[in-house]
């Protein structure tokens, strides 16, 4: 993918990167086109000398719609050639997958059972995902990581972190 | 020469207090590692001093909150560069070209020019902060609402230079980030727009998208390969660049550390803004552009001359007028007032011998970054020698805590984890992240300032060409934002009469 093609029709790009590019430009026309739609919510301005606060969205938008439809213009012109970069495969999406799913889970968690809980499970497990799966060290570099970024906020510089609600 | 007897009279009354001179070099080591921190910004790292510094005599407490500012500014290079963790908003510009310094093994030189470079920029505006702060202060008066708006959309035209492969997705981008910018609180009704009834979403935090952006994208793309997983993040190799290379950066560093100093001198513009200016003034007149975004000192050098270069300039107003040039030196006039000190035209002839004891306390401060930067990159690049494995986990619990931490909002790291996802697919299929960043700290700028300029003109649109500054700013935005397109189009143009067009340019 690192591969990818400029904007303009001269060079090809690989079927997966105009996919992609498809789809995105299609995603983001829909979000500028709700964004727009929205704006008719808005207030009109009270100041006779203000152009009010749906203008700027309306411009932002409007753009965003235009440079979409060139992309999507582009994608269909270039043509299409084979992809030199090596295939992430399941196993690498998987991993990215679960990454992600363990962040959101700390997120989670964090409110229930406070920081200090939530980082050292949250680490370990990412530990693991990545391949590193000593029994032993996993969790004591888990405890002695979230020990130091604890002390360097909570102490240090005075950042409240959560406590949980399970322990307030 | 009145101004070098002052300041060596002010040099002879701070070498008689070592405790100031203690306290200024405490101040740095803890801004450089509240600047390293994600979330903790200079502005964040002095107002968590203030408190401290009440008991303290004025030359302590000042210079130690400097040393927090000037440490703070140049702290968060570091992690941008080793880690592609931009610990301030203006560090987001040196991740563009220092993490890839990293990934080719050149960490140590990235660090160390980052390093020279930030002290160069912030010893050139202390200087014309000491030399020439009467001279440039009136034209800190000339900027109105006109004027800051013209200069947001010149950094915004700053988007189609760091678009990367393709200007259309870094346009795409850009305006992404400015529909985006617009969530929340209308700026002249205070109607809140796009929010969904969160309250959180009132203020967009912008520094949860660019950790999430930055970092997190960074973190979640190292579990895709399992030989990634387990090896060693890179080689830090020589720190101090060689004299030859650096040499061929002077004439980048002076430049972008006067556009640091005049841009610190606007009111409302900080070392953010003046990072991005820098380095694309810096690719402008590059002999090899098509380097910049892969890794190219210059790069560096630029960003971090330009936002130390911001410092002088923003306490310049803030000394001499009263009015803070940013955040930093908007906490900083507050220290000052506790202190017992007016900020005016009347503190130089009031406390003229306490103003230059500071001005040579600021010296000694960059000094002492210089020192203790160049003396801990050497432990600081250890980092790299830690297995990934372990590494992107500590890396993602420092995106969590340092988010949690401007707000104090667990909302803010679902912001995060949202942008890393977003992050992560925008480097998949190249959509640059910059961008999106640099609009979500321009575009609120110029939107308020666009709205406020129009209503003190009656509705008339006369300020954008009737203004000198606004006129020459807008000029320059227009061709900053037409001409990469108009060289791609000849260089299009003549890949198709010549022969095929490279994919990467």
């Amino acid at each position: 993918m690192s591969n990818a093609p400029v904007q303009g029709g001269g060079a090809g790009a690989p079927l997966s990167t105009k996919i992609a590019n498809l789809v995105i430009a299609v995603v983001l026309i829909a979000v500028a086109a709700a964004a727009i739609a929205s704006t008719g919510d808005f207030p009109k301005t009270m100041l006779a000398a203000d152009v009010g606060p749906a203008r700027f969205p309306i411009i932002h938008a409007t753009v965003l719609i235009v440079l979409c439809l060139i992309l999507i213009a582009n994608t269909l012109r270039m043509p299409t050639i084979a992809d030199d970069t090596p295939p992430v495969g399941v196993a690498g999406y998987a991993g990215v997958a679960l990454g992600i799913l363990a962040t959101a889970a700390c997120l989670y968690a964090m409110e229930y059972v406070g920081y200090a809980v939530a980082t050292v499970v949250y680490m370990a497990a990412l530990m693991w995902l990545m391949g590193q799966r000593s029994p032993l060290w996993n969790p004591v570099i888990a405890v002695v990581v979230t020990a130091v970024i604890y002390f360097t906020f909570q102490s240090a510089l005075q950042v409240p972190l959560p406590v949980g609600s399970l322990f307030e | 020469m009145h101004e070098l007897n002052m300041l060596m009279n002010g040099v002879a009354t701070l070498a008689a207090n070592p405790m100031a001179l203690l306290l200024s070099l405490v101040g740095v080591a803890l801004g450089i590692v509240i600047g390293a921190l994600p979330g903790l910004t200079a502005t964040m790292g002095v107002a968590i001093l203030l408190p401290f510094t009440f008991g303290m005599d004025p030359v302590s407490g000042l210079l130690m909150i400097s040393g927090v500012f000037f440490g703070g500014v140049y702290g968060g290079s570091v992690t941008a560069i080793l880690l592609k963790i931009p610990g301030t908003p203006a560090a987001a510009a040196t991740a563009m070209d220092g993490f890839e310094l990293t990934k080719k093994g050149m960490a140590g030189v990235a660090l160390g020019t980052a390093t020279l470079s930030s002290f160069l920029g912030g010893m050139a505006s202390i200087l014309v902060l000491i030399f020439l702060a009467p001279v440039l202060a009136g034209f800190a008066l000339e900027f109105s609402a006109s004027e800051s708006f013209a200069l947001a959309v010149f950094g915004l035209s700053i988007i189609a230079s760091i678009s990367g492969k393709s200007v259309v997705k870094g346009l795409i981008a850009g305006f992404l980030g400015l529909l985006i910018a617009t969530v929340g609180m209308d700026p002249m009704g205070g109607f809140p727009r796009f929010t969904g009834g969160y309250t959180e979403l009132f203020n967009v935090p912008f520094i949860p998208v660019m950790i999430g952006l930055f970092a997190a994208a960074e973190a979640f793309k190292s579990m895709e390969d399992p030989k990634v997983r387990l090896g060693m993040a890179a080689a830090l190799g020589r720190i101090v660049p060689p004299w030859a290379t650096y040499k061929s950066l002077l004439g980048v560093v002076s430049r972008s550390s006067i556009l640091g100093i005049v841009i610190g001198i606007i009111p409302g513009a900080g070392s953010d803004i003046a990072a991005y200016v820098a380095y694309n003034e810096a690719r402008r007149f590059s002999k090899t552009p098509e380097n910049y975004g892969k890794g190219e000192l210059g790069g560096v050098a630029a960003c971090e001359a330009g936002a130390n270069g911001c410092t002088g300039g923003a306490l310049l107003t803030m000394l001499t007028l009263g009015i803070p040039g940013d955040a930093v030196t908007a906490v900083m006039l507050g220290a000052l007032t506790l202190q017992g000190l007016q900020p005016g035209p009347l503190l130089f002839k009031e406390h003229g011998d306490l103003v230059f004891t500071l001005f040579a306390g600021m010296i000694f401060c960059y000094v002492g970054m210089l020192v203790l930067g160049l003396g801990s990159l050497r432990f600081m690049g250890r980092i790299l020698q830690m297995p990934k494995s372990v590494l992107t986990p500590v890396i993602l619990a420092l995106c969590v805590v340092g988010t949690y931490a401007i707000n104090n909002s667990l909302f803010d790291i679902g912001i995060m984890l949202a942008a890393g996802v977003a992050g992560y697919f925008m480097q998949k299929w190249d959509f640059p992240a910059s961008p999106v960043v640099l609009a979500l700290i321009m575009g609120p700028m110029a939107e308020a300032n666009f709205r406020r300029a129009l209503s003190l003109s009656g509705g008339s649109y006369d300020f954008l060409y009737s203004r000198p500054i606004t006129a020459v700013l807008l000029t320059v935005a227009i061709l900053t934002m037409l001409l990469p397109l108009v060289k791609r189009w000849r260089a299009e143009r003549a890949g198709i009469s010549g022969g095929p067009v490279e994919a990467t340019k």
